[in-house]
């Protein structure tokens, strides 16, 4: 009779093939309903709303939300809003795609419609917009909502149609800004320029390498200091991504399919790394923040957001370097440098509200009721009014209020600030000509491989690379896998073959770990003999 | 350099050599203790200076010159750290509580007790230990949402109670205990529960402490998983309180505050351990062998 | 005296042994075991999606996905050589540490406190630290390096340059952070070692080289063990160190490790893939459980001896 010598441990394995079974079949089991409209919005019920917001460490900002917050729920007693600030759009993206799966994601929620868009590849996770937006009740501008919102002609049509996607619309816009220039002029003048009303790249070069000029004593004739990096560029993925813009050249397009690696993004980033290398250049994530270069006067070009306008500038509100080191300049503000002068193109961005679905519709309602509110003018003109950020409706644009504040420009160094509201004025004068990337489900990765090879480029060129012909094709190949970019615009696999051959390291590795093994049964088979034969 | 190494090295060199080695050994001491205390002193001085001037300082300065209380004060008002503390202490408390019942059974399982399966399971525990946590995260999410723990201290709690690491450490503990006394406490008529509380873990005594104070230490800087299952901030840790320092502070990153944090936040660790370090290096005791 | 207390063999004594090993094996199986099913049946899901919530068919192609991944081998070579560094050199540093703070009378107590303190703290903020110490900014070359320079030697980037200068001081972090436990165990062990054995060694007049290796050695050798393998299992696991100094964006640094490659699978920019993550984490587990398994039988028959 054959007897188990270990009943125990057969119960483990039980278990373990049982729990594989029923775990597979759980995997992407969790669906809700599509959303559908309910006839009534019941005020008698109370619902808890969730809210995720982005703030820019900017106190007054969230000031802002939770006055919006008191303010709303003073219209509407029954819903209490559960505000959740985030500083980055990253967290809140990772955040979400971890509750998708256990179908926790907030209600309302600010975001990239980049985002959105890899949201949106489940089914029913995002509430689609539309037919909210014309409902005549509750929609915008509706006769039922407490509020005085926006009807969606008193939305700024550009700013709407970044938010569709695949022909609907699943978000709001929220706030935009755009890339502006932050120019000293007292810098420029000394070098004998002027200041044009649109900037060209060309421009924008030949004065950095001009600001380069050393005195005897090796400081920098511009500043008489150690420091001078004449051109700064915060974000290195929308610079990559307006130039390719303004030279009509391949970046993506709406079906996903990616033409970044072309000839012309090559001889841009030959011509970048060029001037990294006379020091003219630098970026963010390399040298840090341009505004403190900029406001210490170890800077004279420096590119970011309308949104850190309150950043730059002799008479700063937000500074993050010691007030001795600021030097006292003036501060110009003009569009991104431009390739053609008479067409000026410049990235519209800015967070966008998008809801999410829940079995329960009326608690969806309750989330679109807030997120309309965000749209008033009251939230609209006091958040915008803390950067350079433009308010999406032409009801807030247009509104006194909002005129007045335009119109106090320099009154004070705070809400007030020249700079900032010179960065709003940009934007606002130039809404025709501002552009957004096409937006589909890897644009995110897009983006990011875009700056990562001028980060990539510039990096090199600091530690005295040779930048060539098969540096760029490696370039090249190293960010796409980086991204993963082959795995979007509707690539799916087919077979293992499709894959290519395994690569050396690879099958080196699972040699390894095969022969180890093999010896290690060898050993415990001999070790088993042994104790067989107790002579 | 193993010949100046051992203690053993008595009487058999010259008066001479001994200091010689013994200035050795003191020197070689010394620096590291420098490269181990380096860096706090940094840390210490970091969170001294105000957020303008660390932000100003182009050349790392070794000394403080106009040294503020500020970042202190900072750290507890703009989040409120205080808060955190206690909720950390509840939670290092509850999880140490339940770890130690966990594991003194089960490594006295594994040491002492012969049964079917034992170095199998042995193994199965070991091959346990090298799950990285990144991975299970992700299913403890889910499983937690799912029995609706999130936000609660018990979701806190569950999945940080065991670590086969420290399993692993007592039963090699308990496993130097000598036979003899085993089988003293067995011809006595000593049950194994009894044996185990009155005997074994008394002896055990040092790295009982050591284990608990190393789980001490585990749950006061933990941060990935809270930071996953909490987002009220009634439940948040003070390593989360730590990271909203780091972010919202005043401008970009603002590393003094942070630094004063830490810095506050470790002390209470350093006391505990300056309190029981003698209990912790006692070493296993010797008297095991005794009768 | 009772079959099952002491041989254990009869049925009473085996349930009696399940029985204390009950709760162990009810957290971890709740919490170690189940995720890990959960997380092999992902592997073979695959191309699974987070936000899609859905694969494209069951099979293996996960496995060659990631094998085939240029930054999954660059993981696995950075992992590698962290564990080939860090292990040995660490282990060997405090042993020197051990046996010299054993042999010390004088100011041991605080030698040891002082060794300790590396490990009560945040290794976020340390971490942060060493970046701040070592990095160089557009204003000075950092403190590191002006040390480097008063040498005479040439000031090199060793956060965002060569290779080389970022493994370094990876490494040197990564040991100063697992010293201060390895010299705790280690001290430990040497002072239970029974003085008696070293009385015998002088009395026979036997050299200290030979005493340390025939009778130190053997007698502290289980903890050894237990530190190389506990060190091999925690050096694969490496990733929050990493973060410490170099940030999340490790991919692109070139720095990432297989934890921080399963991690950044997880959160990825199309929506997280766990399916991915999942295959690398188990070809990590496959790693370290076969290198751990050798290390094991390494030390039984050392042991033996």
């Amino acid at each position: 009779m054959i007897k188990l010598r270990n009943p125990g441990s057969l119960l483990p394995a039980v278990m373990m093939t049982v729990t594989a079974v029923l775990l597979s079949g759980c995997h992407g089991s969790r669906q809700t309903n599509e959303f559908v409209i309910p006839d009534e919005f019941d005020t008698g019920r109370h619902y808890d709303i969730v809210f995720w917001a982005k703030n820019d460490t900017n106190k007054t900002q969230t000031q802002i939300y939770n006055q919006a917050i008191a303010d709303f729920e003073a219209l509407y007693p029954n819903i209490t809003v559960n505000m959740r600030l985030y500083t980055d759009y990253n967290k809140i993206y990772n955040d979400v795609i971890t509750n998708i799966s256990t179908g926790t994601t907030p209600n309302v929620c600010i975001t990239y419609p980049d985002h959105i868009a890899t949201y949106m590849t489940g089914d029913n996770v995002v509430v689609p917009l539309d037919g909210l937006m014309e409902d005549p009740r509750y929609g915008l501008g509706g006769s039922e909502v407490a509020f005085d919102s926006p009807g969606s002609d008193e939305i700024v049509p550009e700013f709407l149609d970044e938010c569709r996607l695949g022909g609907s619309c699943y978000a709001l816009p929220f706030m935009r800004s755009t890339e502006a220039l932050y120019i000293n002029k007292d810098y420029v003048n000394a070098l004998g320029y002027d200041i044009p009303d649109v900037v060209t790249w060309d421009y924008v070069w030949e004065v950095s390498e001009a600001a380069l000029a050393k005195n005897n004593d090796g400081t920098y004739a511009l500043n008489g200091k150690d420091i001078m990096i004449p051109f700064i560029y915060k974000s290195t993925d929308n610079m990559l991504i307006s130039m390719l813009k303004q030279q009509g050249a391949g970046y993506s397009d709406d079906s996903g399919n990616i033409s970044l690696f072309n000839d012309t993004t090559e001889s841009d980033l030959y011509t970048i790394s060029g001037h990294v290398a006379t020091g003219a250049f630098s970026t963010f994530k390399i040298s840090g923040y341009p505004g403190n270069f900029f406001n210490a006067g170890e800077c004279v070009f420096a590119v970011d957001s309308t949104a850190g306008a309150t950043w730059m500038g002799s008479s700063a509100p937000l500074s993050d370097i010691h007030e001795n080191d600021i030097v006292n300049f003036e501060t110009v503000v003009r569009p991104i440098p431009q390739y053609d002068t008479s067409d000026p193109k410049m990235i519209s961005q800015g967070p966008s509200i998008c809801i999410f679905n829940k079995d329960d519709p009326q608690e969806v309602m309750a989330s679109w009721l807030f997120a309309q509110y965000m749209l008033t003018n009251d939230v609209q003109i006091a958040y915008s009014s803390t950067e350079g950020y433009v308010p999406v409706t032409t009801k807030a644009q247009e509104s006194s209020q909002y005129k007045d504040y335009l119109a106090r420009a320099g009154e004070d160094a705070d809400e007030h600030y020249d700079v900032k509201i010179a960065a709003a004025e940009l934007l606002l004068g130039n809404m025709q000509n501002t552009f957004t990337t096409p937006v589909f489900n890897g644009s995110t990765a897009l983006r990011n491989a875009a700056g990562q090879l001028i980060e990539n480029v510039a990096k090199s060129t600091r530690r005295h690379e040779t930048i060539d012909d098969d540096y760029m094709n490696k370039l090249y190949s190293d960010v796409e896998s980086l991204y993963k970019l082959d795995q979007y615009g509707g690539a799916s696999k087919d077979s293992q073959s499709q894959l290519g051959e395994l690569p050396v390291a690879s099958k080196l590795l699972i040699l390894c770990i095969g022969a180890s093994w093999m010896g290690i049964i060898v050993y415990f088979i001999v070790q088993f003999a042994k104790k067989k034969r107790p002579d | 350099m193993y010949r100046h190494m051992s203690r053993t090295a008595i009487g058999t060199g010259t008066s001479v050599r001994k200091h010689a080695v013994r200035t050795i050994m003191y020197i070689f001491l010394g620096i590291w203790a420098v490269i181990v205390l380096f860096p706090f002193y940094w840390m210490i001085l970091t969170s001294f200076k105000s957020y303008a001037s660390y932000m100003g300082e182009h050349l790392p300065k070794f000394y403080c010159s106009d040294p503020t209380f500020r970042n202190y004060v900072d750290a507890f008002t703009q989040v409120p750290l205080a808060k955190y503390f206690i909720n950390t202490v509840v939670f290092t408390a509850l999880t140490t509580a339940l770890m130690l019942m966990v594991i003194v059974f089960a490594a006295y399982a594994f040491a002492r007790l012969d049964f079917k399966g034992k170095n199998i399971m042995f193994v199965a525990f070991l091959a346990l230990m090298m799950i990285p946590n990144e991975l299970v995260i992700i299913t403890n999410f889910v499983t937690i949402t799912d029995m609706n723990l999130r936000n609660t201290f018990t979701g806190l709690i569950l999945p940080s109670v065991t670590s086969v690491f420290y399993i692993y450490l007592l039963k090699e503990n308990f496993e130097q205990v000598p036979d003899e006394l085993y089988y003293a406490a067995k011809i006595d008529g000593t049950s194994d529960l009894r044996y185990l509380f009155k005997v074994l873990v008394p002896i055990c005594r040092p790295t009982v402490i050591t284990v608990i104070i190393l789980k001490v230490i585990e749950c006061w800087n933990s941060y990935v998983w809270p930071r996953l299952i909490t987002d009220d901030p009634n439940y948040f840790l003070v390593s989360n309180g730590i990271q909203e320092i780091r972010e919202n502070g005043f401008g970009r990153e603002n590393i003094p505050a942070m630094m004063a944090a830490v810095v506050v936040v470790s002390i209470p660790l350093v006391i505990l351990f300056l309190v029981f370090r003698n209990r912790i290096m006692e070493g296993i005791s010797r008297e095991g062998t005794k009768g | 005296m009772t079959k099952s207390g002491v041989t254990g063999k009869g049925i009473k004594g085996t349930l009696h042994g399940w029985l204390y090993l009950l709760p162990a094996m009810i957290f971890l199986g709740a919490f170690m075991v189940y995720p890990l099913i959960d997380v092999f049946v992902y592997s073979f899901e695959e191309g699974y999606n987070s936000a899609s919530q859905s694969y494209f068919g069951v099979g293996s192609y996960n496995y060659g996905y990631v094998l085939r991944d240029r930054y999954f081998l660059q993981a696995i070579a950075n992992t590698l050589i962290l564990v080939i560094i860090t292990v040995p050199v660490s282990t060997g540093l405090s042993l020197l540490i051990s046996l010299a703070l054993s042999s010390v009378k004088f100011l041991q107590k605080l030698f040891r406190t002082v060794f300790f303190l590396p490990y009560v703290t945040n290794t976020l903020a340390v971490g942060l630290v060493f970046m701040i110490l070592f990095q160089k900014t557009e204003y000075t070359d950092g403190l590191v390096n002006l040390i480097i320079e008063s040498f005479g030697w040439n000031a090199v980037d060793f956060i965002s340059g060569p290779y080389w200068a970022k493994m370094l001081v990876l490494c040197v972090y990564v040991i100063w952070i697992v010293m201060p436990f390895k010299i705790l165990i280690l001290t430990s062990a040497l002072a239970s070692v029974n003085p008696v054995y070293y009385k015998a060694a002088k009395i026979d007049g036997t050299s200290p080289l030979r005493t340390f290796t025939k009778i130190t050695l053997p007698m502290i050798s289980p903890m050894i063990f237990y530190l190389v393998i506990t060190g091999f299992i925690g050096a694969f696991k490496a990733y929050s160190d990493v973060v410490a100094i170099f940030g999340t964006n490790l991919n692109a640094a070139g720095m990432n490790t297989i934890v921080g490659y399963v991690y950044d699978m997880l959160y990825g920019d199309g929506g997280g893939y766990p399916s991915y993550a999942s295959s690398a984490a188990i070809i990590l587990f496959a790693i370290v459980l076969t290198i751990t398994v050798v290390n094991l039988i390494v030390s039984r028959r050392k042991a033996y001896n």
